[in-house]
């Protein structure tokens, strides 16, 4: 009996295993390894699980539904970046931030740290390391920290950043809502905040520089962490690392006038746009995300129109009962890809009308969102299928079930690394909650713990995931002349990696006592 | 073959990326109406689908 149980195990950890080798082994790209894992869960389900034609046509409509609900926001959020990206208001934020100090580690902070995040708050896909790396280098930092810094630093924001694309995956697979699940998660990504600032210190400066950057990193960690706690359980998720790094931006700077930071005069280099303009769509962005998600009659009036799909009761050969119910359901005009929608177009008008745009803009803008946007979307939808056809067989209850009994009650301990290793191998916190969420959330109920708590350390352990994600670090060190020399920056992030997810799983094993 | 794959890679990709993601809602109604036969043509479709990202995603 346990034999069989055994095999089952290793059937329904193939498609996962498949991901995860052909990722971290041969080097394919998620959208690549992600078709692989759908078919061998095809494969794996059809002739081990009981799954048939009609069951597997369910649960690829239920995965397309999930795929559109992360997609909007995906799309939404490069859309944006690229419109404000094009129109140089990047570096112009750039350029305004290096004017306030010239202080080594406050310039690390509010680059790798602060900056990188705010990045990820309004884009992520490795836009941070991407964007900061060079700047870094810029500043006179070694190419490999350059490239760590940041890395290490945005990690904290990536759940809630991207207009809190993660948090959205973590929701629509766990079927779970964001007050049940937005507290932990917050909690413990805000724990997060502080060792990402340390570490993005000490991987430049060591011990002693990170012992000069104390008082920033607790008056600009508690602020950002705050927000982003505040934002996350008021329901305004989707702003949660976007507005958390904006007041982590405004009390860097503050801190960047304390005496024992300004021994450094500042760098005197002007941008051609004002800080206000550069950031400007970004405040039009604030306006409409608030009044949609806060102003009841405009939030009433937007969420009219709902896409859903009624499920019937689905039953593999084998005799695992899937219940019937209603797929997923897509806000159309009020989901947070909607919200961001909006507040792109502003801000292209704005823009425009201001002559920040050269004549093919529109063009190049909708090229960029398209090359990037394509070969993520592939990867997205391709796990999110397969995880489903896995689902509906019954294969993530019964990973669940033997992760259950081999750690049983210490499976917090284990819980924030499952999410790294999702992330690791996807490259994406959003990916790593897709694949790993429900299994998380499963094995949690079976060993008796908190679903809320057990799922949070799943994203903390993703966004963790994303500093030693060869395909971000291979995108930074794309930017400064690292390219195959990537081994270096690897190494630098990985240590930290590791000691920060280490620390989250204790966490989460104390919390799991006190809960 | 390779050199048409790699000029058309942008557009091979994204109509892949729509197929599938208007796929799966034709397999729903397939399947809602009791069609096995249009589940299955429309699993084959899926499948070449998935083919072509797992080779050239």
């Amino acid at each position: 009996m346990l034999d069989l149980f055994v095999v089952k195990w290793i059937f329904a950890f193939s498609p996962i295993l498949t991901v995860l080798v052909l990722m971290i082994f041969k080097n394919w790209s998620g959208s690549r390894a992600g078709a692989a894992g759908w078919f061998v869960s095809l494969i794996a389900a059809t002739f081990v699980f009981g799954a048939h034609p009609v069951l597997i046509a369910y649960s690829q409509a239920k995965g397309a539904l999930l795929s559109l609900n992360v997609l909007y926001i995906i799309w939404a959020a490069l859309l944006l970046y690229n419109v404000v990206n094009e129109t140089g208001a990047i570096q112009a934020i750039g350029i305004g931030i290096q004017r306030f100090s010239g202080d080594k580690s406050i310039q690390i902070l509010i680059f790798g740290w602060i900056f990188s995040s705010f990045l990820q708050g309004v884009a992520g896909y490795g836009v941070p390391i991407a964007v900061v790396a060079p700047l870094l280098v810029g500043l006179g930092f070694s190419p490999v920290v350059a490239v760590a810094v940041p890395a290490i630093g945005h990690s904290w924001s990536v759940t809630f950043g991207s207009m809190g694309a993660s948090f959205q995956a973590l929701m629509a697979v766990s079927g779970l809502d964001a007050a049940y699940l937005a507290p932990w998660s917050a909690t413990l990504l805000g724990i997060t905040t502080f060792l990402c600032g340390i570490c993005a210190v000490h991987v430049y400066g060591g011990w002693k520089m990170t012992r000069h950057s104390l008082i920033a990193i607790l008056v600009i960690g508690t602020a950002m962490a705050g927000t982003q706690y505040i934002l996350a359980v008021s329901g305004m998720w989707t702003l949660g690392g976007f507005g958390a790094s904006l007041v982590g931006l405004c009390s860097g700077l503050a801190v960047a006038k304390l005496k024992i930071y300004n021994q450094v005069p500042p760098s005197q280099t002007k941008s051609e746009m004002g800080l206000g303009w550069a950031l400007s769509a970004y405040f039009i962005l604030i306006v409409v995300v608030s009044s949609g998600v806060m102003i009841p009659p405009v939030k009433a009036f937007l969420g009219q129109a709902r896409l859903t799909l009624a499920f019937p009761e689905i039953i593999t050969l084998n005799g695992w009962i899937t219940q019937a119910g209603k797929g997923k359901a897509i806000n159309i005009f009020g989901h947070g890809g909607a919200l961001l929608l909006y507040a792109t177009l502003i801000g292209y008008f704005v823009y425009r009308s201001k002559g920040f745009y050269h004549s093919h803009a529109l063009k190049t803008i909708l090229l960029k969102t398209i090359k990037s946007g394509v070969p993520t979307s592939l990867g997205i939808v391709s796990m999110v299928c397969f995880a489903m056809i896995m689902d509906h067989c019954g294969m993530i209850v019964i990973l669940a079930e033997g992760v259950s009994r081999v750690f049983g009650s210490f499976y917090p301990l284990v819980s924030p690394w499952i999410g790294l290793l999702g992330a690791f191998m996807t490259g994406s916190n959003t990916n790593s909650n897709v694949v790993f969420g429900v299994l998380q959330q499963e094995t949690a109920q079976l060993a008796g713990l908190g679903a809320g708590l057990i799922l949070a350390a799943q994203t903390t352990g993703g966004a963790l995931g994303s500093m030693i994600a060869p395909a971000k670090i291979l995108v930074g060190c794309s930017t400064v002349g690292l390219s195959g020399k990537e081994g270096p920056v690897l190494k630098a992030t990985l240590q930290y990696g590791l000691i920060i997810t280490g620390i989250v799983g204790i966490l989460t094993m104390l919390f799991s006592f006190i809960r | 073959m390779d050199s048409f794959l790699k000029r058309h890679s942008t557009k091979l990709k994204s109509t892949a990326l729509i197929l599938m993601l208007v796929i799966p809602f034709l397999l729903y109604a397939a399947a809602l109406h009791g069609s096995i036969l249009q589940v299955k043509l429309l699993m084959a479709i899926l499948i070449v689908t998935m083919l072509f990202v797992m080779k050239n995603g």
